[in-house]
């Protein structure tokens, strides 16, 4: 019974990450944005690193300061449009076509969703990548890089709970895609650009609950000073719990389009 | 005694709205039959082979497909069942190889085994040279074989196909026909859907008219034209213009009117179409009608055939069925 469920998941899964890979569109884009941010404002900003804010977080740049948050990002990037595809393939009627074999209907949404895992990891493992050329270092080397590729693969997962949840629901690519776009102040208002130290009160509360801060923290301390498990527990909790929020919804909405 | 394959009893379905699609509908399809649904779009075709297909849930009544209820007993059913819809599903980012071999997949056939099929089905739908090539740039008639290939990978006991040439040109069309005709003739028990009466006349057993919900009428292809009970008569008119044509027409309804041997008559673009009994002792006298009144027809062709599957369908339905492309529903979400 379970063997048949990783049975499905698996070459559905391989089948999610074909379709992701092979149209070029879908990697650049997500990758540009973060890499713009990166290599645009680690030199608009280059002296913002004197503030004292900064020396908390033991960056010696502010590229190194930049580096962790966009590779948070770019895992959000990764999956913030990651319901469309089901709602495509639901349209088309291919989700009936898999729906007519005799395999668990769960299989077909897990087989969406797991691949995210490796889809948010590879494209943030590009940008940890390109930060390190441009002069960012990871203190805890090879087995802190996996570390972080991990947590982003981690988080991609549980956040497209925000992009499958709203496409279940609404049927919509358009509305999909707008609603995403909802969320993109939590990864604005995190610490990606700025310590907590610097923001006003409200804002340090929200940080204080701000999943994306959590992941962004636990991957700074990889790349600037060492490992710091406390952080690293912090963003797996979050994530935890962010998955297990998301994904009853998503699972809610899942067996309420194809009953 | 054998069992049928395909047993529906009293079946409906009304949807939320209130719309009864399909209306208390009872049929049967023996081992290795070809049935053919006939009827215009929005009759409760597809309706019906979505239950059987337990993509859908029946509101009230039974089907049964390779013996197992398609609600209580879906897996069974799924594991027996082949099915390409009206339009083709692939996964455009797929090659050929690969959407057949995912299907092939989810139905356990063995790795050795799917290869060889996987195979043999790219030979048969002469898709081989572009199994390496993703399913989003093939063309509609290679889509709907690579689509039939994917129904097919599993062995399956059942056959369900809507529409299968819906959109296709002349040619593959024909071709898809040849491959249809071979599949059944292999032993697959097969129940498609088509609102072209050419398609049913050529590749079914058994025809079933549908309509509103509703079999009016089922039986062999040439049964069916047999019950018509008389020809086909066409006469074709020499007309200068829509309203001479009208004009004509309206004459030969009155030079007809009172005789005997008429069933029906109607108007076509070229000329009328008579619904004639016994047309071939028939013709002298219908031939003495027209002469009547020397001028006012132009006849320049006749023929004599028999009746066809359109007559059947004008017959029980009282309505032509509409040749138009099926319009595709619009979900609209928000």
């Amino acid at each position: 019974m379970i063997r048949d469920f990783f049975y499905e998941t698996w070459y559905l899964g391989l089948r999610t990450l074909r379709r992701f890979f092979r149209v070029p569109a879908n990697w650049i884009g997500i990758i540009l944005f973060p890499l713009i941010q990166l290599f645009v404002f680690s030199q608009l900003f280059k002296d913002i690193i004197q503030l004292p804010g900064f020396r908390s977080s033991g960056s010696g740049s502010y590229l190194a300061y930049l580096a962790p948050g966009q590779i948070a990002f770019t895992a959000f990037f990764a999956v913030a449009w990651s319901g469309s595809a089901i709602l495509v393939e639901y349209r088309n009627g291919y989700m009936d076509k898999l729906r007519s074999t005799p395999i668990y209907r769960i299989s077909i949404l897990v087989g969406e969703l797991a691949p995210l895992f490796i889809e948010s990891a590879i494209m943030a493992g590009g940008i940890l990548a390109m930060s390190v050329v441009l002069g960012a270092t990871i203190k805890t080397g090879l087995i802190g890089a996996a570390l972080i590729l991990v947590l982003s693969g981690l988080f991609g997962m549980a956040w497209a709970g925000t992009s499958f949840v709203p496409a279940l629901l609404t049927k919509s690519e358009q509305a999909t895609g707008t609603l995403s776009l909802l969320f993109f102040p939590i990864a604005f208002m995190s610490t990606a650009f700025v310590p907590p130290a610097l923001m006003p009160g409200w804002l340090q509360t929200v940080n204080s609950w701000n999943p994306i801060t959590f992941l962004i923290e636990a991957i700074r301390p990889l790349m600037v000073s060492g490992y710091d498990w406390a952080a690293i527990g912090k963003a797996l909790v979050a994530i935890a719990v962010l998955s297990v929020v998301l994904q009853s919804a998503t699972l809610w909405s899942f067996r309420r389009l194809t009953a | 005694m054998t069992r049928p394959v395909i047993e529906v009893e009293k079946l409906t379905k009304v949807y939320p709205g209130g719309t009864r699609a399909v209306d208390g509908i009872s049929f049967h399809v023996e081992p290795g039959e070809l049935l053919g649904f006939l009827g215009p779009n929005g009759a409760g075709k597809t309706t019906t082979i979505r239950i059987l297909a337990t993509l859908l849930v029946a509101t009230s009544g039974m089907a049964r497909v390779a013996g197992f209820d398609v609600t209580r007993q879906a897996a069974e059913v799924r594991r027996r069942l082949g099915l390409a819809m009206q339009t083709p599903t692939l996964d455009g980012f797929a090659t050929g190889r690969e959407n057949i071999e995912l299907i092939g997949r989810m139905h356990r056939v063995a790795r050795a085994e799917l290869k060889r099929r996987t195979d043999e089905l790219l030979e048969l739908m002469g898709l081989t040279l572009v199994a390496r090539k993703l399913a989003g740039t093939y063309s509609g008639g290679m889509r709907r074989r690579l689509d039939l290939a994917c129904a097919l990978v599993h062995r399956p006991q059942v056959l369900i196909l809507d529409e299968p040439t819906e959109g296709l040109d002349p040619q593959s069309r024909l071709a898809l026909w040849e491959e249809l005709e071979r599949i059944s003739y292999d032993g697959t028990t097969m129940l498609l859907t088509t609102h072209y009466m050419e398609e049913a006349d050529r590749l079914c057993n058994r025809v079933a008219i549908i309509d509103n919900g509703r079999i009016v009428v089922d039986g062999s292809p040439g049964d069916l034209k047999a019950g018509i009970g008389a020809d086909t008569v066409t006469l074709q008119l020499e007309a200068h213009g829509p309203e001479e044509m009208a004009r004509q027409q309206e004459r030969i309804r009155a030079l007809l009117s009172g005789f005997e041997s008429l069933d029906a008559i109607a108007p076509e673009p070229f000329g009328v179409r008579l619904a004639i009994r016994d047309a071939g002792r028939a013709i002298p006298e219908l031939m003495r009608r027209l002469d009547r009144d020397g001028q006012a027809v132009h006849v320049i062709g006749l023929t004599v055939g028999q009746p066809s599957l359109d007559d059947v369908f004008v017959k029980y339905t009282g309505r032509r069925i509409r040749t138009e492309a099926a319009d595709q529903p619009i979900i609209l979400g928000w």
